[in-house]
């Protein structure tokens, strides 16, 4: 038995699936497909880690959904349940989806079919009068990555309709790099961000004042002023153009990532985009890469550290103390510093920071020149399992080789998306 | 120096966007005079444009509800800005919608005009979209080069056919030649040429109707059919010809034998006048 995914659609569903697909293009050049009993997932992350994308198809969007995962019993055992690691090039599967419109009208029904032990992807287009397209795409095997992102607890929750993020978009240019989001408990502004316009002396600098009374939900904590890259935006409306469903913003403080979903009950696609990180944050820092901390992992590294460390110094010390290798995959080997690498991360950080930190800086020697990209936050990251109860409960088991993992172990609620 | 202005009819908002537009495709840098009474977008003959020249002039309050100005001094009541004018276009454009719109030179980090769109919206609550245009503000001693072209006589003056045909001829012509004359005479005929050594390329535009001439004296003594004729860059008659989106109200075009062409336009109440040289 290997893992394997068998899926079939009507023309349109496939409009939808296509779109998902379009809009994780703008993302990333490769995208995973990801079965298991929630659905499809479809996901990519950028080259930079600064954004991801998810999309999942739930076993009811399907006109047929049928997945497996491999199951290799051992000795001593403890089955492991391994999913369908299976990733593909943006550029052979985004031209299979294109005219979508078209196909919408003209097929019948859609196949996708893959197993973890061929090595391609055949996506079949029957079209009447018999007439059948197959396309069949190599995949590269490669563990999915996931991002561990808390919703519930984020301070401000908006929910636009796709219009008003369209008429939004307008306003800036393509080459424009970041934009900015300010809210207030009474109104919303998107703008050029400030750094940007500062250095061109030819850009043009542009807001949009919103009243709170065009949000189907507008419920901001604080006052907060976040900025992220613009392109990655222009990918989501595409996606919502295609539910009609409205779009929902959660954030933070600057440097926490900044999600964006849509949920239209068959549909799930969340967007994860990291944040700029306001000055205080980066003045402390030696190095531009910041993380996003949340409260409670900071908790267990005070636990860990048993010293009375503050919040600010604490991020510091996190940031040194990227471990060298977090995931035996080779994928991910160069994402640095995640505070789930507790006690270990901390007693490296007594030895020899130095050491340490210029490991935490090969991330941003993949951009080079790039100034902005260096300073987003990084997001936390887990690889994916097919047995989402057993992460649900020891989401950081696959990740580092903690000596005394027990004391590691998450006793707070994350969403995995 | 101040400068504020308002515009809250949505025909005048629109016909100002389609200006802006035109002005966008007709230059990519260009000069914004105000004055009390009037716009100018103006581009000067420098070597940097190739030669050519426009002025465009619009009476201000054809457009504006609200129009202030303060110029640099009492005895030099203007402003000279320059600014990319893809700039202004594109903000105009995201005001289609507006309940109104404010224009006003202001002076953040650096000088800009600013745009500001009140738009209407579903809900109670306005939008406000802001646009900062940096600009860059033309000193008094530069002003002698930005002043409206002199209008030589010209040799042959004729209406112009519908500028969309024009366009799509010299489209075509552009692939065979870099080099194109353009000819007319007092007889209502405007020929279009383009020459290699393989091909030779002609189109005829027939009883296009003159204007009536200025001087009387010249009238008996002058040949109708003769032509006068200027040969320029196609690609600058092609630009000028791509601005039009719009068939203009009115479109003349006149002729200096070998030195330039003149085009006079007017969209509406705005007119405009374009100049390209001949080719040394």
């Amino acid at each position: 038995v290997a893992a394997m995914l068998k899926c079939v659609m009507s023309g349109s569903q496939v409009k939808v699936f296509g779109k998902a697909v379009q809009a994780l293009s703008r993302i990333s050049d490769e995208l995973w497909l990801d079965p298991s009993k929630k659905g499809l997932a479809l996901r990519c992350v950028n080259s930079s880690r600064s954004a991801y994308g998810c999309v999942l198809f739930s076993p009811v969007f399907f006109q047929h959904y049928q997945w497996s995962a491999l199951v290799k019993m051992s000795e001593n055992e403890l089955d492991t349940t391994l999913n369908l690691k299976c990733k593909l090039g943006m550029k052979s599967i985004l031209p299979i989806f294109r005219c979508l419109n078209s196909l919408e009208r003209n097929i019948e029904k859609c196949k996708i079919f893959t197993r973890s032990d061929k090595c391609k992807v055949v996506i079949q287009f029957f079209y009447r009068h018999g007439i059948k397209r197959t396309h069949n795409i190599c995949f590269q095997e490669s563990q999915p990555l996931q991002v561990i992102f808390d919703k519930n607890v984020c301070t401000n929750t908006l929910m636009i309709q796709p219009r008003l993020l369209a008429d939004a978009i307008v306003l800036f240019t393509s080459s424009q790099e970041e934009v900015t989001l300010a809210v207030t408990p009474l109104n919303f502004c998107l703008k050029s961000s400030n750094e940007e316009s500062m250095d061109l002396s030819n850009a043009v600098y542009s807001e949009m004042f919103v009243g709170s009374d065009e949000f189907d939900f507008f419920q901001i904590g604080m006052d907060t002023e976040i900025t992220f890259c613009f392109k990655e935006l222009k990918g989501i409306l595409t996606f919502s153009e295609a539910t009609h469903a409205p779009i929902s913003i959660y954030f933070d403080f600057p440097g926490k990532p900044l999600a964006l979903s849509i949920d239209d009950m068959l549909v799930e696609a969340n967007f994860i985009l990291a944040t700029l990180a306001d000055e205080s944050s980066r003045a402390s820092s030696p190095q531009s890469l910041c993380l996003s901390q949340k409260r409670k992992r900071s908790d267990l590294i005070k636990k860990k550290a048993g010293k009375n460390i503050t919040g600010q110094a604490l991020e510091c010390i996190s940031r040194k103390a990227a471990p060298r290798r977090l995931y035996p995959k080779e994928t991910l080997t160069n994402i640095s510093a995640l505070e789930n690498c507790g006690s270990p991360a901390m007693k490296r950080a007594n030895g020899d920071v130095s050491e340490v930190s210029e490991n935490s800086v090969s991330n941003t020697e993949e951009v080079p020149g790039s100034l902005c990209l260096r300073k987003f936050s990084c997001m936390f990251f887990g690889a994916v399992s097919s047995d989402q109860q057993e992460h649900f409960n020891h989401p950081f088991d696959s990740l580092a080789r903690a000596s005394d993992s027990e004391e590691d172990m998450n006793n707070g609620s994350f969403s995995i998306f | 120096m101040r400068f504020r202005a308002k515009i809250v009819d949505g025909a005048c908002l629109n016909h100002f966007t389609r200006i802006s537009n035109m002005i966008a495709k007709l230059a990519k840098t260009c000069t914004l005079r105000i004055s009390p009474d009037k716009l100018n977008f103006i581009l000067c003959d420098k070597l940097a444009n190739g030669g050519v020249s426009m002025w465009c002039e619009l009476e201000q309050e054809n457009f504006f509800n609200e129009f202030q100005m303060e110029g640099v001094s009492a005895e030099n009541n203007e402003i000279y800005l320059e600014l990319t004018s893809e700039n202004l276009s594109r903000a105009l454009k995201t005001a289609q919608n507006a309940r109104a719109l404010k224009i006003k030179l202001t002076n953040k980090h650096f000088p800009c005009l600013t745009v500001s769109v009140e738009m209407l919206s579903m809900s109670s609550s306005s939008r406000i979209v802001t646009h900062d245009i940096p600009i860059k503000v033309i000193p008094r001693k530069l002003w002698k080069d930005l002043q409206e072209p002199v209008v030589p006589d010209p040799d042959v003056s004729i209406y112009l056919p519908v500028l969309k045909t024009m366009k799509s001829v010299v489209e075509k012509m552009k692939n065979i030649s870099n080099h194109l004359v353009i000819e007319a005479n007092l007889d209502g005929e405007l020929n279009l040429k383009i020459e290699t050594e393989l091909v030779c390329v002609t189109t005829h535009f027939k009883d296009l109707g003159n204007p009536p001439l200025a001087s009387e004296s010249t009238h008996q003594d002058r040949n109708m059919e003769h032509m006068a004729e200027v040969h320029i860059d196609i690609r600058k008659l092609l630009q000028f010809l791509a601005g039009q989106q719009v068939n203009p109200t009115k479109a003349l075009c006149n002729i200096v034998n070998n030195k330039m062409v003149h085009f006079d336009l007017l969209h509406e109440d705005v007119s405009l006048q374009y100049f390209i040289p001949a080719l040394s």
